[in-house]
């Protein structure tokens, strides 16, 4: 990986319909490193995503990529460097897992290009990274949760692309699974060099695996920079509304939160 | 990296399976089709021998068999086998699109707009031949484009669409009632064959509409495959794979409505074709490769196999679409409880 993308959200207002969810957001994303969107439910994360992933026209500014506007290159060009996990990918009934990883070459094929051997390497190498090549004949539907989401990680990787948008990868997935999903990202983004960006819920694992972090806040950026300087008990109040103690993770020395409750306190006297 | 060879190997296997699958596939509805076609050239109320057949298409002339196979039979089985083929393709098509087996065009009223497009042009406006044709095209897509615009809130939603489509049709079956009922007699007659969808009274040129119809129509279908293919993983996943899903819908809703009226001008709405011919498509190629020719071969099938029993294995003689209704309903009965129990794809 010698030549890196860059994307920048510059002044972006988005939303549906009349609504406005985003508010001027400006955000420059690092090359080759993994970047996690924070925030509470319903702030604007997924559709800051969606629009930077350009499933979403913005209603102000642009998301530019290499100085320019996703939404202005044509969608097939794109997707050779921008990839994309949306939250609920939809599999064919009754696809097996080497077709549907399969499908993430579409865009480096035109109306009657030829298959390639390029190909089916991109798809053994995605296959490989992801470990599911036990999997390959496999059907998508009698695998698990776990499996089914490294499934789709290889098939947008087999799209091979520099940049991965990840629409919270993590969520139906038990903690174990999480933790594996997200050891591939940095396997991903520590090999093939690959910037991440990826909206996630858990704090703490955001924390731990991000070299960046942009808490956003009712459509606004509250807060952007390395996980240390991002979670602080104010931010973990404001963005969330939450009292919290921001302590030391004792395995990554990343900050975690604590949070306070109402209950369940140890009785200090 | 020994193990990234034998991933490799499997991956590549794996692909020409699916490829070898597909075409084995498409090969054995070529020939049901072929097969079809035959048995209707040859063997009707009476038995033409082979070789008389091929004699009256190479032209010459045969006592007895040049009537029978040249001007009954083999128009007969032209305008079954074209029509087929546009309403399966058509059919998947929109099924495909919206990844459900009940959008299909017979469902969601674009058929029984082309329909009352139609039955207008013919009681009505006493047109025939191309301008039907045209008109029901364009009332097709009118159709087509208002049960779009009606679902559209945020991106149109395949269940809503389905729903606004049925109501449509429904409008439009009364409307197509109301008309018959202010026609003449012998209109309404003529109408009312006509409405059952049949190939009985086929002309040989009658073809060429169809021909052309299925050239550029389903050429544009063909040109849209693989966007189609990427459609099957949702809206998103299609995009960020670089489909332009907007453009992509208009492309198929078009060239899907147009081979739909131009069939339906032709031989009148033949009942369920279009939408059983993708679900059972499927079931043979599985994932191993596109829908639309498969389809297009077994809505052939459907048509040719339909009309010849319609015709000759029934005590009496019923007109193809009565068949395939006979065939559909069922179909769509399982359909409606199997979506309620765990939500449709196709």
């Amino acid at each position: 990986m010698t030549l890196k993308h860059q994307l920048v959200v510059d002044h972006l207002a988005a939303g549906y319909g009349e609504k406005t969810i985003l508010n001027d957001i400006n955000i420059d994303i690092k090359a080759g490193q993994i970047t996690s969107i924070i925030g509470a439910n319903a702030c604007g994360k997924s559709t800051l995503l969606r629009t930077m992933s350009r499933l979403l026209s913005p209603s102000n500014g642009q998301v530019l990529l290499d100085g320019k506007s996703i939404h202005n290159t044509p969608t097939r060009q794109l997707a050779q460097t921008l990839g994309l996990l949306p939250q609920s990918p939809i599999a064919p009934e009754g696809i097996t897992v080497s077709d549907l990883v399969s499908r993430g070459r579409h865009p480096h094929h035109g109306f009657l290009s030829r298959w390639r051997k390029e190909d089916d390497e991109a798809i053994a190498k995605a296959l490989e990274t992801t470990k599911t090549t036990e999997l390959l004949d496999r059907e998508i539907d009698e695998l698990s949760g776990g499996q089914r989401q490294r499934v789709w990680i290889a098939m947008a990787l087999a799209q091979e692309t520099d940049i991965l948008l990840l629409d919270e990868p993590t969520t139906f997935l038990d903690v174990a699974h999480q933790i594996e999903v997200l050891d591939l990202l940095v396997d991903l983004n520590q090999n093939r060099g690959t910037t991440i960006v990826l909206v996630l819920h858990d704090l703490n694992l955001a924390a731990r695996y991000s070299d960046q972090l942009i808490a956003i806040q009712q459509g606004q950026v509250f807060a952007n920079g390395a996980p240390n300087e991002v979670v602080t008990e104010d931010m973990i109040h404001a963005v969330f509304g939450l009292q919290s103690q921001v302590i030391t993770d004792p395995i990554s020395g990343s900050p975690m939160v604590v949070p306070i409750g109402r209950h369940k306190r140890i009785k200090h006297t | 990296m020994i193990n990234t060879n034998s991933t490799l190997a499997r991956v590549t296997s794996g692909r020409k399976n699916r490829s070898k699958r597909w075409k084995c596939v498409a090969s054995l509805l070529c020939l049901l089709a072929v097969a079809a076609f035959s048995i209707t050239l040859t063997l009707g109320q009476s038995f033409t021998p082979p070789q008389d057949v091929i004699k009256v298409l190479l032209g010459e002339n045969v006592p007895g068999a040049s009537f029978v196979v040249g001007q009954l039979r083999l128009p007969r089985a032209i305008i079954s086998l074209l029509v087929g083929m546009s309403f399966g393709m058509a059919g998947v098509a929109f099924q495909v699109m919206l990844r459900n087996p009940l959008a299909s065009p017979d469902i969601i009223g674009v058929s029984s707009g082309a329909t009352a497009a139609a039955v207008f042009a013919i009681i009505v406006l006493h047109m025939d031949g191309a301008s039907v044709a045209f008109f029901s095209i364009a009332v097709g897509l009118l159709v087509a484009l208002a049960v779009y615009g009606l679902s559209y809130r945020n991106g149109a939603s395949g269940a809503r669409l389905i729903l606004v489509g049925i109501g449509v049709s429904a409008m439009i079956e009364s409307f197509i009632v109301y008309l018959l009922s202010q026609a003449q007699a012998w209109d309404r007659q003529e109408a009312m064959r006509w409405l059952s969808g049949s190939v009985n009274s086929a002309q040989i040129h009658q073809a060429l509409p169809l021909i052309i119809s299925l050239l550029v129509f389903g050429g544009f279908l063909l040109s849209r495959t693989r966007d189609l293919e990427a459609l099957r993983m949702g809206d998103d996943t299609a995009h960020a794979l670089g489909v332009r899903v907007g453009m992509t819908r208009i492309t198929v809703i078009v060239s899907a409505v147009g081979l739909i009226a131009v069939g339906v001008a032709i031989t009148g709405p033949i009942a369920f074709v279009a939408f059983l011919s993708g679900p059972i498509a499927v079931r043979l190629v599985k994932n191993n490769g596109s829908l639309l020719i498969p389809s297009a071969l077994v809505g052939a099938c459907l048509v040719m196999g339909g009309d010849y029993i319609g015709q000759f294995l029934l005590p009496s003689r019923y007109p193809v679409g009565v068949i395939t209704g006979a065939l559909g309903a069922p179909y769509l009965i399982y359909l409606i409880i199997r979506v309620n129990r765990k939500g449709g794809s196709l």
